[in-house]
Parts: C-alpha cells; sequence; structure tokens
C-alpha cells in the first residue's frame, strides 16, 4: 500500500479591475478557486493511483470552511479523502506564514505518514513558493522542487524526475522516496471532474483537524513578518509600431530583438 | 455579480456540476464556436469531451451507466453548454430526450442494449417528431408504422431533425393506422435500418447542428422497437417535452448570459466621446434591462424545474419559463449586436453568432405561440 499526500490551497484570484483596501483587497473584487499549480498535484497523484493497485490519495488543506467546495473538486478528481486544517485561533492572524504551514503541514505529514507528498511549486495569491521544501525539510523527507516529470518507482523506492531550471535547462534526478515533490504546471493535462465525480466527492470525508489536534497551541501561527503595505506598481505601456511592408518591418523587429539581445551568443 | 437567489438555493453538488461545465464550456466548447458555425460542421471532440464529463448520460439512470440527473441539475448543465455554444447544447438535450424516451418506455432488454453506450456518448440520439406538413400539431402527422406479423413497416419523411447525419438512434413517433390521428404511436428505429438521411438544411443560426430530414420507405423494425402501446405516442412526447422545454429553456438562459458577458466587456473597453461607452446612460439602461430580463429568465427556468423535481405539474411554468427565457434571449442578444455598433455585425465578434442563434429558441420545441397556448389553457381553462 502506497500513500501519497498532496497539499491544496483554495487561492483568491482578482479580477481586472479592483479597488485595496488597507492591506488586502476588497472581498467584492475576490474570487476562490484550487490553486492551478496544485491542481496539477492532483492530476499527478490521481494518475499515479489508477495506474497503481493500491495507492491511497489523501489532500490536505489549510484553510477555513468556504475552502471545502475547492477541496472537494480535488475529491471530485479522484483523491480519497481529505483533511482540512483549522481553528478559530486563525480568524486573528493576518499573514499565515511560511514558517507556520511548514509547522502544521509538518504534523499532518508526520500523522498520515505518506510515502510521497506532492505540493504545489507555489500559490498563486501569496507566492511564497516555499511551503514544499521547508516542509519536506522539517520532517526530514528528501525533496525535489519545480518537478515537471516524474516517473515512480515504488517497489524500488525511488522517484526519477525531471526539473526546471532557469534558462531552459532541465535536469534529472533520483529522489529517494519518502520525498516531497513541488509540481510545476505542464506536468500533465488535470482533467475535468466528472459528474459522478462530483457525486461521489459529497460523500467522501473532509476530516477537521484543530491545532489541538496537530499538538500546537495559538502561537504555532506567530510570525516575525508583518505586513505592512500593499499597492498597485504603476505600470506603463511601451509599444512600438513598425510602418511599412513585411519586408522593413521585419528588418525594423530584428533590429530591436538584437539591441535586447535575442540571440546573442 | 453577487450571487443570486437562484444559485443560493442549489446544493453543493449543483454547485460544483455547474462550475466545471462553466469552466469547459468556457475552455472547450466556446473557443470551436465560430469555425463550428463557419463551416456548419458540429464539434464531434467536444462530444467526446462532454461524455467524459457523463453529460451524455445525464439523464440516463445510474443502474445503465448514467448520471439519471434532476431536472435542476439538468437545467443548470443546459445553461452552461449553451453558454459555450448553443448547437451542443442543443444537439445534448435532443440526444437526452432520446434517453429519456428508452428509460421511461423501453423493455429491460431495450434499456440494457442501448442505453449505456448511449450514456457514453455514443451511438447519438434523435427525436423525430415533425414532418413538412405537422409541426405545431404533431397530431396532422403523416407518418404511417404499419403491423406486417412481427414486425413494423415504416413509411413517411420527419423533418428538422436534430442529430439527423451524426445520430443513430431514432425515437420515431408515427401513425399505426393512417386514418386515426389518435393512432400516433413511439418507436426505437436504429439508423441501420434503412432510414435515409436529406440535405443538411442550410440555416440562420445553429449552424453547427445538422438539422436534417429522414425518410422512411418501407423501412421493417421488429415489433419489440415498439417503445408505447399503440396510440399512446403522443402523451408520452408531450411528457417528455414539458422537461425538454425547461433544458431549452435553461439553454436560453445561457445563450443570453453570454451575450450580455461579452457585451459588458464591450462596452468597458470601447471608448467614444473620450470615454467608455459603458458610462453613458442610454447604454446602461441597456445592461440594466437585459440583467433584469436575464435573471428573470434564470428565476423561471429554476421554479420550473423546481417544481418538476418536488413532483408538481409544471407545464404551464415550463411553458412561461420557454416563452420568457427564449424571448428575453433574442432581445438580449439584439441588444448585445446594438452595444457593439458596427463590431456587433461583424463575425469577428460573437455577439453576431449568437444574435443569429438566439432565435432559434423561440421556435424550436414548441414556438413561442404554441406556449402561450398551453400557459392561456392553465390560466382560463385549468
Ligand atoms: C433547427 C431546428 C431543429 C429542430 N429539431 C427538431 C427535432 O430534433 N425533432 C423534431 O421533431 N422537430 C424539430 N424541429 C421542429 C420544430 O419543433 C418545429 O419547427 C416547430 O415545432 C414549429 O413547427 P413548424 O415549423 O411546422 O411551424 P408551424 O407549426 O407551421 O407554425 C408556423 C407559425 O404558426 C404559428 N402557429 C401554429 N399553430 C398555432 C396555433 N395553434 N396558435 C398560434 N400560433 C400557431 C406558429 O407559432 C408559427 O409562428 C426543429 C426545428 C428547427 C428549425
Amino acid at each position: 500500500m502506497m500513500k501519497i499526500l498532496v497539499t491544496v490551497k483554495e487561492v483568491a484570484e482578482v479580477e481586472d479591475d479592483f479597488e485595496i483596501d488597507g492591506l488586502g483587497i476588497d472581498e467584492a473584487y475576490l474570487e476562490y478557486d484550487l490553486n492551478e499549480w496544485d491542481d496539477y498535484a492532483v492530476e499527478e497523484a490521481v494518475q499515479i493511483a489508477e495506474a497503481g493497485d493500491d495507492v491511497e490519495v489523501v489532500s490536505v488543506t489549510i484553510g477555513p470552511e468556504r475552502s471545502e467546495e475547492t477541496i472537494r473538486m480535488a475529491l471530485a478528481k479522484g483523491a480519497d479523502r481529505a483533511i482540512r486544517v483549522w481553528d478559530d485561533a486563525f480568524e486573528s492572524v493576518d499573514l499565515l506564514d511560511v514558517a507556520a504551514k511548514t509547522r502544521l503541514l509538518a504534523a499532518v505529514v508526520e500523522k498520515e505518514d505518506p510515502d510521497l507528498v506532492l505540493t504545489g511549486v507555489q500559490a498563486a495569491d501569496d507566492g511564497f513558493g516555499a511551503t514544499g521544501v521547508s516542509v519536506a525539510d522539517e520532517v526530514g523527507f528528501e525533496w525535489a522542487a519545480v518537478v515537471n516529470e516524474l516517473d515512480l518507482d515504488a517497489d524500488g523506492g525511488v522517484a526519477n524526475v525531471r526539473r526546471e531550471l532557469e534558462g531552459g535547462v532541465e535536469e534529472l534526478t533520483e529522489v529517494d522516496l519518502p520525498a516531497v515533490l513541488t509540481i510545476q504546471t505542464g506536468i500533465n493535462e488535470p482533467r475535468y471532474a466528472s459528474l459522478r465525480g462530483i457525486r461521489q466527492a459529497q460523500r467522501k470525508e473532509i476530516a477537521p483537524m484543530s491545532l489541538d489536534d496537530l499538538g500546537f497551541d495559538a502561537s504555532a501561527l506567530d510570525s516575525p513578518i508583518a505586513l505592512t503595505g500593499m499597492s498597485e506598481p504603476e505600470s506603463e505601456s511601451d509599444a512600438t509600431l513598425f510602418e511599412g511592408d513585411a519586408e522593413e518591418t521585419a528588418a525594423q523587429l530584428a533590429e530591436v530583438l538584437r539591441e535586447k539581445g535575442v540571440g546573442a551568443q | 455579480m453577487a450571487t443570486t437567489q437562484a444559485d443560493s438555493s442549489l446544493t453543493g453538488e449543483q454547485r460544483a456540476i455547474r462550475d466545471v461545465v462553466r469552466e469547459f464550456a468556457v475552455e472547450e466548447i466556446r473557443p470551436t464556436a465560430r469555425s463550428a458555425d463557419e463551416t456548419e460542421t458540429f464539434p464531434e471532440e467536444v462530444w467526446d469531451g462532454l461524455a467524459e464529463l457523463d453529460l451524455t448520460g445525464l439523464t440516463v439512470p445510474e443502474e445503465y451507466g448514467g448520471f439519471d440527473a434532476d431536472r435542476t441539475t439538468y437545467s443548470i448543465v443546459n445553461e452552461e453548454v449553451a453558454y459555450g455554444q448553443l448547437a451542443v447544447a442543443t444537439a445534448l438535450s435532443v440526444h437526452c430526450l432520446a434517453t429519456e424516451c428508452i428509460a421511461a418506455f423501453g423493455t429491460d432488454e431495450q434499456k440494457e442494449r442501448w442505453l449505456p453506450d448511449m450514456a457514453h456518448g455514443r451511438p447519438v440520439g434523435m427525436f423525430a417528431l415533425s414532418e413538412p406538413q405537422a409541426g405545431s400539431n404533431p397530431a396532422q402527422m403523416e407518418t404511417t408504422a404499419i403491423r406486417d406479423g412481427d414486425e413494423y413497416v415504416v413509411n413517411g419523411d420527419k423533418q428538422w431533425i436534430t442529430n439527423g447525419q451524426r445520430g443513430e438512434v431514432c425515437i420515431l413517433f408515427a401513425k399505426t393506422d393512417p386514418d386515426d390521428p389518435s393512432s400516433v404511436t413511439q418507436f426505437l428505429v436504429p439508423k441501420d435500418a434503412g432510414i435515409e438521411v436529406g440535405q443538411k438544411e442550410k440555416k440562420l443560426g445553429l449552424r453547427a447542428s445538422d438539422t436534417t430530414g429522414l425518410k422512411f420507405d418501407d423501412v421493417r423494425i421488429p415489433a419489440e422497437n415498439r417503445l408505447t402501446e399503440e396510440g399512446k405516442g403522443l402523451s408520452a412526447a408531450f411528457t417528455i417535452l414539458t422537461g425538454g422545454r425547461v433544458g431549452i429553456a435553461s439553454q436560453a438562459v445561457g445563450l443570453a448570459q453570454s451575450a450580455l458577458d461579452e457585451a459588458r466587456e464591450y462596452a468597458h473597453e470601447r471608448e467614444q466621446f473620450d470615454k467608455p461607452i459603458s458610462s453613458i446612460q442610454s447604454i446602461r439602461h441597456k445592461f440594466a434591462d437585459m440583467a433584469t430580463q436575464v435573471h428573470a429568465s434564470r428565476l423561471m427556468v429554476r421554479e420550473a424545474a423546481r417544481q418538476e423535481d418536488a413532483g408538481e405539474d409544471n407545464r404551464v411554468s415550463a411553458a412561461m419559463a420557454k416563452y420568457h427565457a427564449s424571448e428575453a434571449a433574442v432581445d438580449v442578444s439584439n441588444e448585445a449586436v446594438q452595444i457593439h455598433g458596427g463590431y456587433g455585425y461583424v463575425t469577428e465578434f460573437d455577439v453576431e453568432r449568437l444574435y443569429r442563434d438566439s432565435k432559434i429558441t423561440t421556435i424550436y420545441e414548441g414556438t413561442s405561440e404554441i406556449q402561450k397556448e398551453i400557459i392561456a389553457r392553465g390560466v382560463l381553462d385549468g
């Protein structure tokens, strides 16, 4: 039996036109959805489960009750059950930092004892991009970040992964299990939940877990980081219009690209 | 926009279905719409996608591999698929009519033979009631199915059959006695029993949907392919069509919503007199009217669906919903074109197609005039 834990997060998406209100964005401009990277992580786990004999996929989220609708989507796509970590104490926290998330998720990992933990590379809203690796460090698992291809050898206890590095370089690595892999978009093609999947998901378990359940008190959420301001960067548009026939405009474009260093050796 | 009553009364399952089908409509269905319309070809890959989502088994009982949706869920799915492309929603709803007929009237053997495959998307179903000389009054039909030993022999012409080319399973209405208008009976006729498919109609809108005539020339079918008792065909058709009307009304809502959304985006972007046209009062009033119409239509549709789910008689409310929502779809898409100005008159913008597509919703599965007839009967004679 193999167990895969997938961390998922409900992220806030901002409408095109929005207003900042103090340290946040007014609720009226927000919509909530499953974090894009996590969608790929869920799909990867479900594909492993479908290819294997006895694989359990458990998804875990830290989020308020509202996030159950989002986490049910992961269940509808094929996760077997879910855990939702929440507590009244979260209501008074402005910023849940990586250290706090790490503490909570590491405690869940220790309880569940999975062979593999899949996380998204980053969350689309707060964008720390560190939680997966930080959890690996805390629980002493091997890890690989920004994985865009995964070939799991469960019997051999190894995950063969391809990682995307800067500048188009790709790296092949073997990671011993248990491991945490942070999943990059494009690793697979996430499915749409089927109607039957959605119906089954209504009956699957979403187990609540409080700070107490995980052996913490409210101080586990304390953070040395404080949110001090939020603003929209000034944007300027800088469009160059090329005029002339195809040959002339192509020459002008080539000139610009050369200036910017494209194609330089 | 804020959540409405219509949405907050949905169950978690219904909301999740709405979200997924909406996403599928925007990501997978809508992008095929323009070329499907232009080339008059049905986007088959989209159909396969619908099947993967279990939508082709929407009205198939669970024991035959379907989803057995309640009418509210059926309505939501129709609305969202039509938000992507009306031609796809129409094809799906006709396929659903066919599976509903088999589920409601077929023998166990027939259900076993057809429903599991149809739930998985193919064979595609057809619903053949209309004829060249019998539209609003189907009792006037001329197609006959005459008993001959263990078989029925079918002769006649059906007209305006959705999925006429791509369909393989035909739910056929025919008289068993040419001289008795009350002998209309429902049959299941596989296309390969010898149905001849006519030319595809050239249409104003809904051009991606294959609407054809079907010709029956001494087509022989085994007697067990009769779905209803002789003479029970029309009342069976009307029961199934009441549910169908909720579906068409829902499609009209989806189409109107997409026209409204396109117009809103355009009105924010388009500037005249140094300001977005969305700040001009007469344009703003159009939006107020359009949004009110869409909202009212949706509430009427959901109420008609709720009544059916609660086991109440919804014949009048379904007719009201179909009448109101389809006329609103024509009005709203008309205004969406107007808001686009000249750009709304060219194929480059989706509202041009939405306007052409909208008109069919006031015609098929009972014209607006026929809906009013049903409503008036309920009000005055009920
Ligand atoms: C694209 C398309 C797809 C279709 N798909 C199918 C399908 O899959 N299966 C199928 O069986 N049919 C289908 N139809 C047929 C459709 O349901 C009929 O066109 C419709 O019922 C109207 O019939 P008709 O065209 O014969 O018009 P008519 O019945 O001749 O009506 C002409 C006009 O007279 C009015 N009228 C008629 N009787 C009355 C009355 N008693 N009171 C007031 N006004 C009246 C009508 O409202 C209309 O305005 C389709 C049609 C189209 C265009």
